[in-house]
């Protein structure tokens, strides 16, 4: 009987598979994708540093309320850390498509095209996709990262709203079929205490391009734009604006920023703890006033932290794509698609700095600017990809911000 | 921006009786808008000629008139109110005509009317199909291309240029008639040159056919700081071609990525942003050309609908009420989102679950109505369940939708037909078609089966899921399996009910259902919260799933579980559902908290706001016992929702449950049929003739024993369902030939039929042992037409006072008998100055909205007290144990209205089954007055001149001699077929002779067709007596011509013209001064 069920369900459910959160709770479900570690493998200290490393199949266990766009998502550097929790129940409907990518092609970055360490959701479907795609499982399983099924999303979603995200980890009992036993509990635990806390964690570095990318401009100002884990989408949107975009690596300096002779800076988004980023902050810091400065959701709290401003962990920060913002000085309301556990704090920032939008929901910072000091930044993602496009008009707010700037060198040059 | 302070008043239009397309959706719409602009200080005025309502519910709106929806009563109710406002956009779009034509005849104007929510311009926009394909093309959005094409070298220019297949449109012709596709060259040129032909003008539209093509709807809304948001996606799951009323719909969308899905939210706002709704909801559809990607706007409606009704319901977001506020200042982000009671609403809702809505056909009261399913929406309701993957949700829906089906399964060939047939057209229980075909076929059939039903292959693949799963529960050629616990969680995790796994498993659902509570396989509970758990919710709205967290604490014993009525259908409508809301509003009054249990989103019910608890399920005994398991509750309540909770109240007795008020074995003391009779003949009270049949080989000899004509029926039927009059044997096997059965435990009830009686309709309350009559209404149809179909007046204008007296008599005996607390409903029939007993109804009547109304005594708080332990002498209604209602509003006239014209070639003649589908009140000084005015609401129009043609069978003859003179002596020409007119000669009435049909031409249809009559008086005798008779009356409805198929009914009719003629109608304020004042 037994036997029979699980030759008939490894096509859908998989073998038996727990995700297990740092205070013990554990949530069962159905392994797909790449299979998850052996308890047992744990043993080997080897193991789990590999996984540290690889931030695959353990991580800060969150949950994103999109009912749609989970390729985006997988594929989002910001998500490096991080266990992807769907609370939209039913998964992998539309299948995985590489050209929906929001990462830089592998060629230009180091690691895999998944970024996130694992996935949670409520019903995979693991069925036909269109020509062209694959599924979701398969993507994962080509990417070597983990999936569970069949969990109790919901009850991880309350769990993760009442106490904040806690680290976790996608497991398979040392026994197929088994449940988890305490002592490949007890190790488990072990390994998640020991297991980097998302405050103080640099992640951006790794997920950047390793040397500079240079894209001529079509018409549009030049940027540098700072790599700090960015979102292919941002770079779509910049180079459709017909803007000259050099993608440089975070640990460029002022100098070697400048002397790309750029009409404005933007700082990227990406994953991990935005005050541990200290080398970007001092960039930043160093470039304030010289030039226009622009940020999207790490690339605006490195911003913050640079003009003097402080931010803070959020319990289950923003991850969706229905959020609302209001535009301070305009009252309008934009449904914007967000992605941070980190918020900026309002208190700190030189006096003469607006608070441009806010969260309509929970009224904390979502975006900043200083027309003194030259920069405007955004907590949410006006690039979208997934969720609404409403806020891509900010792409052109920028671009006018910096064409306001000195004509660079380069612009006399993009009259033919 | 905030209240805009110049406002003082505003009135909202109903969308008056329920019909196929538009049902009770507008109550919920109304009823929330009314209660948004009170909050805010607003004056309201609301105009709806249906009287089941809880909109028109005395005290809710500030002034309330049941007047029909014509600018003649409008205008008048605007003088004496006075509005600053007119609010189009919840009633549907009868609203939205009625708006335009104030706005056409001056009256907005002329009174200094502004209309909100939408304006007069941007529903002109919306409406003409031709503005807003161009404005659509202004705006760079794709529409279906489509050209007029004069002669075939245009047309064939256009046909090229769109490609085929097309379809073709004669131009200028009625309702869209001589409509064909053409999929091959030979098919078009066939078609082509016969399009231009029938077109008047010559010329015919050719466009591009979108069969086929995927199709989506979008639930926007829009304030006036420019913020857009779309609430709710939702995909159909049949494909283009089927109405999307009719369809299977899924909430969200679920097979489009980012990439599809965000360029149609964008142009979703950016069409209503184009058509100028700047405060309140819209509903944008799509098509998606699933081959080439491409995707077109189809049309959007600029109000609320029955998608935003549901899409309120599967995301928790009030759109109507939020419309409301918009129309009257507010922006969205002003607006508080009153489930997390802290976040604003200006978001767009996630959702952690599935929403799976179902459609509720009429297929065995309308069968020649249902061959294949059509742009025109033939459905009557939906039920919505939700679910954490799509075969639960889909599986519950169908269970909810109450189609005799346990979810999905394979159905018998007699209700499916050839199920190759059902796939390939767009049969409407196609789905149940492809369920046995992806069973036969396994995975390799999707992409073939896809292909034929136009299914995603997402859809076949979750189908898959729950066949696989039953191969593995009972694995074919296996003896019966063990149960294992596993395996029944993962069935129940896909909606597979109690019942479905017995049959699957060849074991009594009762057995599944211990093995479960041993196991711990118990449903659990997650709140419908807008925000997939992100928030916290403070209003607790459920729904059921397997193996999960469980949310909510138990209310306990304290509250009641009222159950609701389910999706619409002939015979269990919008009523219902007026009583369980008053019955929850009732409750909360007296401190009693309320759990409500429903599966019909159009609803009031199912508001969050109408009890302390909501539970979005199937009203089955499954679901409702789980739900008291989890509650903890004791009370339940089963007279409100009509026949579907008291089928389940013996089973919730045993198990526990406390039945409110009378009980449960009275009910089936009524129910049962020689228990009924037994009891009548202990109380001395009269019934006609009848007799049970056990085996249909004993039909004639019993037919022989009572008498011709019969009434045939099977035991415990819904709004009489397959009743049937046989008026000689013949008649016997055409019933039988509709493949009804008897057999021991079902016989066929044969009643002695009482030609040419009177009908009525008692309704009362009593507390077990004083009763008060809330009401006598007079049937105007004669006996034989369905109670629900007939028209009647309160209080009876032709019976006589000891008859009355009778009938009060036999309501009091028989609730005292029966020990009833709370309703009874008893149908009488009086003929030859007898009184006869047709039915009794333990639970509240089709009519308790309309008599409360008209008498003003909330009858349902009135029970509600009773159940709350306050008896009617203590509620001042009885004195010495007896009372009765009157009549507060002078006359009152209810009108069943149908939607014959939704099925071309319907017979529209009225008989012992149910066949209305809503209905209107007329409210007058006088019966004429009354009458006319029901029939305005029903939109009839009946004549002030012209010709009347009257043909009656030979047996009603005398009947209408007085009614026939009397429309003479008001100037109307008469006309008959031979022999009515010969009868009239000698009577003394000159009768133009027209032939009947069958005859030579021009015959009776040829007229009606030709518009040359303009009232039609014609009764049929028996069923398929005159086959030429329905060609009439479907040459009437075609041509709306107003008709009637008995003698009384052309009686009162001849009243109503009087009426017309001589009288002056106005519009009626409905008192309210009376409605609480007893408690």
């Amino acid at each position: 009987m037994q036997k029979r069920r699980l030759k008939n369900t490894t096509e859908m459910n998989g073998e038996k598979a727990f995700l297990l959160t740092e205070d013990g709770t554990v949530f069962p479900g159905r392994s797909f994708g790449a299979p998850a570690p052996r308890a047992e493998e744990l043993e080997n200290p080897e193991f789990r540093r590999t996984l540290i490393g690889e931030n695959r199949a353990a991580g800060e266990v969150m949950f994103n309320t999109a009912m749609c766009g989970y390729y985006e998502a997988l594929t989002d550097p910001s998500y490096t850390g991080q266990i992807i929790t769907l609370t939209y129940p039913l998964a992998g409907n539309y299948g995985c498509r590489e050209d929906w990518s929001e990462t830089l092609t592998p060629a230009r970055r180091p690691g895999r095209l998944v970024k996130s360490a694992g996935l949670v959701v409520r019903s995979l479907y693991d069925g036909w996709v269109p020509p062209g795609r694959i599924t979701l499982s398969r993507f994962l399983a080509e990417n070597g990262v983990p999936g569970l099924t069949e969990a109790d999303t919901r009850a991880l979603t309350l769990k993760i709203r009442e106490e904040g995200m806690p680290r976790g980890l996608l497991l398979r009992p040392s026994r197929p079929g088994e449940n988890l036993g305490e002592g490949e509990k007890a190790l488990a635990l072990d390994f998640l205490r020991a297991f980097p806390l998302m405050s103080g964690r640099s992640l951006a570095p790794s997920q950047a391009v390793g040397e500079a990318v240079d894209y001529p401009s079509q018409g549009g100002p030049r940027l540098v734009l700072v790599d700090c884990g960015l979102k292919e989408n941002i770079l779509r949107r910049l180079l459709e604006s017909g803007c000259g975009v050099s993608v440089l690596p975070p640990g460029a300096g002022a100098a070697e920023i400048l002397a790309h002779k750029p009409q404005g800076v933007f700082f990227s988004n990406g994953p991990g703890d935005p005050a541990a980023l200290t080398g970007l902050i001092k960039t930043a810091a160093d470039l304030l006033g010289r030039i226009p400065l622009f940020g999207v959701c790490l690339g605006h709290q490195i911003l913050a932290l640079a003009a003097g401003g402080r931010t803070e962990k959020m319990k289950f920060g923003h991850h969706g794509v229905n959020n609302p913002v209001r535009e301070e000085s305009t009252g309008r309301v934009y449904v914007t698609s967000q992605n941070h556990g980190f918020m900026t704090a309002a208190e700190g920032l030189p006096p003469d700095t607006r608070i441009w939008f806010r969260n309509a929901n929970d009224k904390t910072v979502e975006g900043l600017r200083n027309p003194r000091l030259r920069f405007a930044c955004i907590q949410f993602h006006p690039e979208a990809a997934p969720g609404p496009r409403d806020t891509y008009w900010i792409f052109q707010e920028f671009l006018s911000m910096a064409q306001e700037g000195k004509p660079s060198a380069g612009e006399a040059c993009h009259a033919s | 921006m905030p209240l805009r302070k110049d406002l003082k008043s505003v009135l909202i239009i109903g969308s008056g009786p329920i019909v196929i397309g538009q049902a009770c959706e507008f109550d919920y719409s109304g009823v929330q808008a009314v209660k948004a602009l009170k909050e805010e200080g607003l004056r309201v005025i609301l105009v709806n000629p249906n009287p089941a309502t809880v909109m028109t519910t005395p005290g809710l709106a500030d002034a309330i008139y049941m007047d029909p929806l014509e600018t003649l009563y409008l205008e008048q109710i605007i003088r004496r109110e006075k509005p600053g406002a007119l609010l189009p956009t919840m009633g549907g779009q009868t609203a939205l005509n009625l708006a335009l034509d104030l706005d056409r005849e001056g009256i907005l104007a002329r009174h200094g009317i502004e209309v909100i929510g939408a304006g007069i311009q941007s529903i002109r926009l919306a409406e003409d199909r031709g503005l807003f394909k161009e404005l659509c093309q202004r705006e760079g959005l794709d529409v279906p291309r489509s050209a007029v094409a004069g002669d075939m070298a245009g047309a064939e220019r256009i046909k090229n240029e769109i490609g085929l297949p097309v379809i073709i449109r004669p131009s200028y012709t009625l309702g869209g008639k001589g409509g064909s596709i053409a999929a091959t060259e030979e098919e078009f040129r066939l078609l082509m040159p016969r399009a231009l032909r029938e077109s008047p003008a010559g010329e015919a539209l050719i466009e591009e056919s979108l069969l086929g093509w995927k199709e989506f709807e979008l639930e926007v809304m829009r304030d006036r700081g420019d913020n857009a948001v779309v609430i709710c996606s939702i995909e159909n799951i049949d494909p283009m071609g089927v109405h999307t009323g009719d369809s299977i719909t899924v909430a969200p969308i679920q097979t489009l990525s980012d990439r599809e899905y965000q360029p149609m939210r964008d142009q979703a706002i950016r069409i209503l942003r184009a058509v100028g709704v700047d405060c309140g909801g819209s509903n944008v559809q799509f098509a998606l050309n699933p081959a080439t990607g491409r995707m077109v706007i189809i049309e959007m409606n600029p109000r609320v609908s029955r998608s935003s009704a549901l899409a309120s319901k599967a995301t928790g977001f009030p759109i109507a009420r939020c419309s409301a506020k918009l129309a009257v200042g507010y922006t969205l982000d002003e607006i508080i989102n009153e489930i997390t009671g802290k976040t604003a609403s200006c978001f767009e809702p996630a959702l952690d679950y599935c929403a799976v809505k179902m459609p509720r056909f009429e297929l065995e009261k309308f069968p020649q109505g249902y061959g294949e399913l059509s742009t025109q929406m033939k459905s009557v309701g939906e039920s919505l369940a939700l679910g954490r993957t799509f075969p639960e949700a889909l599986n519950k829906a169908i269970r909810a939708a109450e189609m005799g089906a346990e979810g999905l399964e394979e159905l018998p060939p007699s209700r499916l037909g050839d199920p190759d047939l059902a796939l390939d057209t767009r049969h409407p229980l196609r789905i149940f078609a492809l369920y046995g075909a992806l069973k036969k076929q396994g995975r390799p059939g999707v992409p073939e089966l896809s292909r034929r039903t136009g299914y995603d292959p997402w859809v076949l693949e979750e189908l898959l899921r729950q066949i696989e799963l039953e191969a593995r529960l009972a694995p074919p050629g296996e003896g019966p399996a063990p149960l294992d616990r596993e395996l029944i969680l993962e069935a129940k995790r896909l909606g597979l009910s109690d019942s479905r796994l017995a049959a699957l498993l060849g074991r009594p659902a009762g057995e599944i259902a211990r093995f479960r509570e041993e196991k711990g396989i118990l449903s659990v509970y997650h709140f419908v919260d807008t925000c997939a758990g992100e928030f916290s919710a403070r209003t607790p709205y459920f729904y059921s799933t397997y193996g999960e967290i469980d949310e909510g604490e138990p209310l306990g014993d304290q509250g009641a579980l009222i159950l609701g009525s389910g999706p619409n259908r002939i015979g269990q409508g919008l009523e219902f559902d007026t009583c369980c809301t008053l019955a929850s509003l009732a409750f909360r009054r007296r401190g009693v908290k309320t759990i409500l249990v429903n599966s019909n989103p159009e609803t009031v019910s199912t508001d969050f706001n109408v009890s302390d608890r909501l539970y979005i399920e199937p009203v089955d005994l499954e679901h409702v016992r789980d739900i008291i398991r989890k509650e903890g509750v004791r009370k339940v309540v089963v007279q409100m929702g009509g026949q579907l909770p008291l089928n389940i109240a013996r089973q919730l007795e045993e198990g526990g449950a406390e039945i409110l008020g009378t009980g449960v074995s009275s009910i089936f003391d009524v129910e049962d049929r020689s228990l009924f009779s037994r009891l009548l003949k202990r109380l001395n009270l009269r019934q006609p003739d009848n007799r049970m049949a056990f085996d249909s080989g004993n039909l004639s000899a019993l037919a022989e024993d009572l008498g011709y004509p019969i009434l045939l029926r099977p035991s415990f039927v819904l709004g009489g369902r397959s009743m049937f009059v046989a008026y000689k044997p013949e008649d016997i096997n055409t019933f039988l030939a509709t493949g009804i059965k008897a057999g021991p435990g079902r016989p066929i009830l044969v009643d002695r039929f009482l030609e040419d009686a009177f009908e009525y309709d008692l309704d009362a309350i009593s507390d077990g042992e004083n009763v008060y009559i809330g009401g006598i209404m007079e049937h105007i149809e004669a006996a034989g037409v369905h109670s629900g179909d007939s028209a009647c007046v309160f209080p009876p204008y032709k019976c006589r006072p000891e008859i009355q007296e009778e009938m009060e008599q036999a309501a009091v005996l028989l609730a005292r008998e029966l020990g009833i607390r709370g309703f009874i409903n008893i149908q009488f029939a009086v003929k030859d100055g007898r009184l006869y007993i047709l039915e009794v109804n333990p639970r509240a009547s089709r009519t308790i909205p309309f008599i409360s109304k008209t008498s003003g005594v909330n009858l349902i708080d009135k029970v509600v007290q009773i159940w709350t332990n306050r008896n009617l002498e203590e509620q001042g209604l009885t004195q010495k144990g007896f009372g009765r209602g009157r009549c507060v509003v002078g006359w009152a006239v209810k009108e069943a209205v149908f939607s014959f014209d939704r099925f071309t070639g319907m017979d529209p003649v009225l008989g012992p089954e149910m066949k209305s589908t809503g209905e209107v009140i007329g409210i007058g000084g006088s019966f004429g007055e009354a009458f006319l005015k029901a029939q305005e609401a029903a939109g009839t129009r009946l004549p002030r001149s012209g010709k009347v043609c009257v043909s009656v069978n030979k047996y009603d003859r005398a009947t209408i001699l007085p009614t026939v003179k009397k429309l003479a002596a008001l100037g109307f020409q008469i006309a008959a077929t031979p022999g009515t007119a010969e009868f009239l000669f000698e009577k003394g009435v000159l009768a133009d002779v027209v032939q009947k049909v069958g005859a030579r031409h021009p015959h009776v249809a040829d007229h009606l067709a030709g518009r040359r009559i303009d009232f039609l008086i014609n009764t049929p005798l028996g069923r398929f007596a005159y086959q030429g008779d329905n060609r009439i009356r479907i040459e009437a409805i075609k041509n709306q011509i107003p008709y009637t198929t008995t003698t009384s009914a052309a009686e009162a009719a001849a009243e109503g013209i009087e009426y017309l003629i001589h009288g002056q109608p106005g519009a009626a304020l409905l008192p309210d001064s009376t409605w609480e004042s007893r408690d």
